[in-house]
């Protein structure tokens, strides 16, 4: 009993230790630069604090209040929603489309499925500064398209509507090319006789699609809104290269915002306090996917 | 039905999807070869009126892309090839070794995927450079060297590997250590694959946490490097900036088409079991 | 089986993993040190440390500079600090590219505090520099530069005073520019205007009609918005009416005359449609034609003749009714107050030099910067390129309309910001200055008492 019990023990304190040589560097590492600094930023987020100052003052709540009450605020939300909604949702109709049309059996279709991903690999500021280029007005490409069916090129960079517009056709351009691989690969784990059974029943296409490919792509679609959502949210150096939050704060998203005050501003209380109120907002729009998707997909 | 019909309206919105692709990339190496009169003409000049390095060289004078290359190279290899390996080692601890707590370590994990990276960059800054650490390598790599995502998906593929191989693997008196490496590891190369572009992509363009970390040009990164051409104080020079973009972006681009297969196949694989 | 799996088991022993967590761990104690100290209210940043006595100080061998080469001045800058190592053997001067422009530097120096690795010497630009000196980065160089005899009643008075607050100067002029007005000749004879810039915004008013008659009807004076700009050249503009952002720390926005430019900015814009709004470069699109003149810095002097196909005309920015005047830009440089008085020093003998007549010449010779020393804008240097490049004996000629800027746009955080939203609805959004700058005002002092005022 004892030298079993004894043998137990042993055995635990060895997994625990080759959990702890396997996980640990690893769980250290975001211990020591995520959630350790996590920490300090709420702590920050409660100071009045001019970045590369050594004094700072104690402020409470005063920073969130502040901007709660600012008149831009809703603004900055409402910037912050459409972007995310538009490239988000946008990039999944648009990415499942692309899906469908690269599953059909084409000519070409290898090297057309390799283009459309490509710009998925390049740099935010270099596709920033290359697409600020393109939607020039006077010199750019755009214009000149526009211009050869007879249309005026949009304001891009001095109306605000436009200008976020464009951000979002810029972030749309780099990512929808990676949803649509995940969606296609997606498409082609269907089994083929599932397929042929809707056919027999008489399922038209349409029908097909709705109610047997559409739901069999659920892990799919839950693992592209996860993604997409993360990374529209914490997108940044796309607006860096081409409006930097404006004009007229029409591109300035929340994440703009964080930067703009600690690192422009140097208000590095008020950033703070803007980026905890972000991470909390994260956090419940994840948990929220979590349980909807959970109560909405079986997985196999 | 359709099988013997020219399906023409796939053909036309397959190649207005490659046109949407590849025009923007085809204007900024156009751009690259163009003088400065050429760029500022109206109306537009599509075609360059030679095909001269001018702007390449004026570029390559103005900013050492050699060494950008090579610093982007070295953090893009080590940021990423440990990233994977801490991924894996994580993965496999959290499938394979029977410890209490162990959604708790998951959770600890997947949780970091939900912190901006903003939010924690002036903590980090300060601990950097507490460190002595700007400006150096480890500087740029070890802040973002954890891996969560990575871990994630590992996991979720490790979950569905035949546990009777590795049953029989340890039966043959295989330690955890030989099982990961020998085992797993060659049973996931298409997961390997996919978490590998994503992080060789995420490091290759990290932007912002370089930025700030590296203010030495023998140190800085492709990106970096990049937004040094951006005149403040005159006309954009938009001939020299687009030959340095297509420098920070044909490297990355030759990868990806070589590796395409591969690639293509690791994404997906990794995502649908996701 | 697989040989690198032994390799890897034998290597990572217990020992190599208790060093590596020990080391991890150590790490994440070492970051609970840094960080700001807090208090209830700062103590007067300006009256805290006593003057340093710099009588027999012996000065460092080795000091950092921070700099972004402005003007693309990067060989030029080493070629300074060659000649200062030879006038002074014993100091090496380390030259580091800090950022793109002034504000990366700005947010590395800001960032870096605190840290060893703050520099000596560093770019201050006129938008910055009280930031650092609120957060007592940076120390007054009045005692410094007399004890090192560098000759500061030679610089350009308003240059110079741009960096004075409490009657200390907290930083040295070094690559200052301003906004120049550009004409396209060609556009400007065949609408028949004599050669030369409008004299006053009223004399432009009465030229836009013409110049657009020529021009399809477009908008002859093309401008530029964002951050860092719009309400940098608006002070022409402003201060011509008789208004200002702010008169010491009480803010002027909602003063007739100010308000008064503010819609005269509007009107131009949406009323006359004599002015025009670029998209991106408004240098850029003056270059190609597209407008007939615009409001450019001195620096943008070299990208727009060789992007014109047209012959340049530069002249004064326009007068108002209350006079003519300019604002200023650029950088100067500062000094660090984190170093020892050695470094101090050191880094004072090679400002020194570097604001010198003869390399603010030769600086200015290469970059299209103003010379920031009266005794160099009339030397033997300046002169030479007078001889080559007329268009820049008027930027050199309009420093006497020079006037330091208002302390609610340079030195309140996020002053520049609130102003350029405000100007940007009047221009964009054809909003009446009365409807927007109430606002602006209201963010600034709040952002004054919030950032500012418990540090003075």
């Amino acid at each position: 009993m004892t030298s079993t019990a004894t043998r137990r023990r042993g055995r635990m304190a060895r997994n625990w230790l080759m959990f702890a040589a396997l996980a640990g560097p690893n769980i250290l590492l975001l211990i020591a630069f995520t959630y350790k600094p996590l920490l300090q930023s709420f702590y920050y987020s409660t100071l009045q604090w001019n970045i590369g100052s050594s004094r700072a003052i104690s402020v409470g709540l005063r920073n969130y209040t502040d901007w709660l009450t600012d008149s831009q605020t809703p603004h900055v939300v409402g910037v912050t929603v459409v972007f995310t909604l538009a490239t988000v949702g946008g990039g999944m109709v648009l990415g499942l489309s692309l899906a469908v049309l690269l599953n059909r059996r084409l000519k070409l279709i290898g090297p057309a499925r390799t283009i459309v991903v490509a710009p998925y690999v390049l740099s935010g500021v270099a596709v920033g500064l290359l697409w600020l280029f393109v939607f020039d007005p006077n010199f750019g490409i755009v214009a000149a398209v526009l211009g050869f069916v007879g249309l005026p090129s949009p304001a891009w960079y001095n109306d605000p509507q436009w200008a976020l517009v464009m951000v979002i056709i810029v972030q749309l351009w780099k990512n929808v090319g990676y949803i649509a691989l995940i969606y296609l690969a997606g498409l082609q784990a269907i089994p083929k006789d599932l397929l042929e059974a809707a056919s027999l029943d008489g399922a038209g296409p349409v029908r097909t699609f709705r109610r047997v490919i559409l739901p069999l792509l659920g892990p799919t679609t839950f693992f592209l809104s996860v993604t997409t959502l993360l990374s529209s949210l914490q997108s940044f150096d796309i607006i860096q290269a081409m409006t930097k939050g404006g004009p007229l704060e029409g591109t300035t998203t929340m994440m703009y915002e964080i930067y703009r005050e600690g690192f422009v501003a140097g208000r590095a209380g008020y950033s703070s306090a803007v980026a905890t109120i972000l991470f909390v907002v994260l956090l419940i729009v994840t948990l929220v996917q979590m349980r909807f998707v959970e109560r909405k997909v079986h997985y196999a | 039905m359709t099988r013997f019909r020219l399906p023409i309206g796939g053909y036309i919105a397959l190649a207005i999807a490659v046109a949407v692709m590849v025009l923007p990339l085809l204007w900024m190496l156009l751009a690259s070869f163009k003088g400065q009169d050429e760029i500022y003409s109206l109306p537009i000049q599509w075609l360059p009126s030679s095909f001269g390095g001018a702007n390449y060289q004026a570029a390559a004078d103005a900013v050492p892309f050699g060494s950008f290359f090579l610093n982007s190279l070295i953090t893009t290899v080590f940021g990423a090839g440990i990233k994977i390996v801490l991924g894996l080692m994580t993965a496999y601890a959290l499938v394979f070794v029977e410890v209490p707590f162990r959604k708790f370590f998951f959770g600890l994990v997947i949780f970091a995927l939900l912190v901006p990276q903003q939010i924690v960059i002036i903590p980090n800054y300060t601990l950097v450079a507490s460190l002595g650490w700007l400006n150096t390598y480890q500087g740029i790599i070890v802040p973002g060297l954890a891996s969560a995502f990575g871990t994630f998906l590992f996991r979720q593929h490790f979950l569905s590997l035949p546990i009777s191989v590795l049953e029989a693997a340890a039966l043959d008196g295989a330690g955890h250590w030989r099982r990961l490496w020998a085992f797993v590891v060659p049973m996931s190369t298409p997961t390997i694959a996919a978490v590998a572009l994503v992080s060789v992509v995420t490091e290759w363009n990290e932007y912002l946490w370089p930025l700030l970390v590296i203010d030495r040009p023998n140190m800085m990164t492709l990106p970096i490097g990049l937004t040094l051409l951006q005149n403040t104080d005159g006309v954009t020079n938009w001939g020299v900036l687009m030959a340095g973009t297509v420098l920070v972006t044909l490297p990355i681009l030759i990868v990806f088409f070589v590796m395409q297969k591969k690639i293509v196949a690791g994404l997906t694989a990794g995502a649908v079991t996701g | 089986m697989n040989p690198r799996s032994t390799v890897f088991s034998s290597t990572l022993t217990r020992r190599n993993l208790l060093t590596l967590s020990a080391a991890l761990g150590g790490t994440a104690l070492l970051a609970a040190c840094a960080g700001p100290s807090v208090g209830d209210a700062g103590q007067a940043a300006a009256s805290t440390a006593p003057a340093q006595d710099w009588t027999g100080i012996k000065p460092a061998s080795s000091i950092t500079w921070w700099t972004n080469h402005p003007g693309a001045s990067m060989a030029t800058e080493q070629a300074m600090i060659n000649g200062f190592q030879a006038a002074n053997p014993g100091i090496t001067v380390n030259m580091v590219t800090a950022g793109a422009n002034y504000d990366e530097i700005a947010q590395k120096f800001q960032a870096a505090a605190g840290t060893d690795s703050v520099p000596d010497l560093v770019g201050a630009s006129d938008v910055w520099w009280f930031r650092y000196m609120i957060n007592q980065q940076i120390i007054p160089l009045d005692g410094l530069a007399s004890h090192l005899n560098a000759n500061t009643a030679d610089f350009n008075t308003t240059l110079y005073d741009d960096y004075k607050y409490a009657d200390s100067h907290w930083a040295m002029p070094y690559a200052r520019s301003t906004p120049l007005f550009y004409y396209n000749k060609t556009l400007w004879s065949a609408a028949g205007l004599p050669d030369r810039a409008p004299a006053t915004w009223d004399e432009f008013d009465q030229w836009a009609p013409k110049l657009s008659a020529v021009m399809n009807g477009a908008a002859p004076l093309g401008i530029g918005k964002g951050t860092s700009w719009a309400a940098w050249w608006f002070c022409n503009i402003m201060w011509g009416k008789g208004g200002a952002y702010s008169s010491d720390w009480s803010m002027k926005l909602d003063q007739p005359e100010t308000l008064e430019a503010g819609n005269y900015l509007r009107r131009i814009i949406n009323d006359d449609k004599s002015a025009a709004v670029s998209a991106t470069d408004s240098t850029a699109d003056f270059g190609a034609g597209l407008s007939a003149c615009t409001v450019a810095s001195t620096g943008s002097l070299t990208g727009i003749l060789a992007s014109a196909k047209f012959e340049v005309g530069t002249g004064f920015l326009p007068a108002g009714p209350k006079g003519a005047f300019t604002p200023t830009g650029g950088t100067g440089m500062a000094i660090a107050s984190s170093k020892s008085p050695e470094q101090q020093l050191a880094a004072g003998m090679f400002l020194k030099y570097l604001t010198d007549a003869e390399q603010t010449a030769t600086f200015s010779a290469a970059t299209g910067y103003m010379p920031v020393r009266t005794s160099a804008m009339d030397g033997a240097t300046m002169t030479a390129i007078y001889a080559k490049k007329p268009q820049f004996r008027t930027a050199v000629d309009q420093l006497k309309n020079a006037r330091s800027q208002d302390w609610a746009r340079s030195f309140v955080p996020s002053g520049d910001k609130y102003l350029t939203t405000a100007l940007e609805q009047i221009m964009l959004q054809n909003s009446k200055a009365e409807d927007v700058f109430p606002k602006a005002s209201a963010d600034i002092s709040t952002s004054y008492d919030q950032n500012v005022k418990p540090y003075l």
